[in-house]
């Protein structure tokens, strides 16, 4: 198992109702994969996984990549700064 | 050379001093500077006129400096006649009036492409950068949301 580190930000962080958790996911499984998971577990966040942005450790990531191990991953909408 | 070159980039909560950034960013060789400030906009008229009361910042911290830095290499990639980069987003709870972001950049000269990167640098802070605003209004408040998916690799 690969035990990571899930942070939340604006929009998603409401929803999750946590800034961030720890979570064990299986070895390989990739963004697709947790973002499965996560509207699964958590349904507060089902109807955000098909527009959040995800990254891991600090890079924009995309749904086939792979979670490394001990990753953080930050969860999020379209930035808006400025 | 080019790593001699002042860039500056951060998250503050702190009020953003243009004269001491501009200072940071000044060479000697320096003749011209484009700065680029944000702030919060009480009244809005255009699109969706609406009265604002505050916004309220948060930011990925780590990451954004990280992608602010990318956008400092980028402008100096683009246009390498480019000395001094100042890239700042304040976060926090702000009020109208208030800046809320600066990106300065210096040249020695103004036709030097000075305005082009200091645009670019505002325009690409708004699409890779990890901040996001709550609008707090006379009526409840709302997040902000951008409309950029960043591409593999950015």
């Amino acid at each position: 198992m690969n035990n990571i580190k899930l942070l939340f930000f604006a929009t998603l962080r409401d929803r999750a109702g946590t800034k961030s958790m720890d979570l064990e996911i299986p070895e390989d499984l990739t963004i697709q994969g947790l973002k499965d998971k996560l509207a699964r577990d958590f349904p507060n966040l089902a109807q955000s996984m098909s527009s959040v942005i995800v990254t891991i450790n600090r890079e924009y990531a995309f749904d086939e990549a792979v979670v490394p191990p001990s990753a953080e991953i930050a969860l999020f909408p379209p930035v808006s700064g400025g | 050379m080019q790593s001699e070159l002042p860039t500056i980039y951060s998250i503050t909560e702190d009020e953003i001093d243009l004269d001491a950034l501009l200072a940071a960013i000044t060479l000697e060789s320096t003749g011209a500077a484009a700065i680029f400030t944000g702030m919060v906009r009480g009244v809005t008229r255009r699109d969706d006129p609406h009265e604002t009361v505050y916004l309220e910042y948060e930011s990925y911290v780590p990451m954004a400096e990280a992608k602010m830095k990318q956008v400092a290499d980028e402008i100096r990639a683009k246009w390498p006649v480019i000395e001094g980069i100042a890239i700042v987003q304040r976060i926090g709870r702000l009020y109208p009036k208030t800046p809320t972001v600066l990106i300065a950049c210096t040249a020695a000269h103004r036709d030097t492409g000075v305005f082009d990167a200091a645009r670019y640098g505002i325009d690409r802070l708004k699409e890779i950068v990890p901040v996001w605003k709550k609008e707090v209004g006379p009526n409840g408040e709302e997040w902000v949301e951008g409309d950029y998916i960043p591409k593999p690799g950015e």
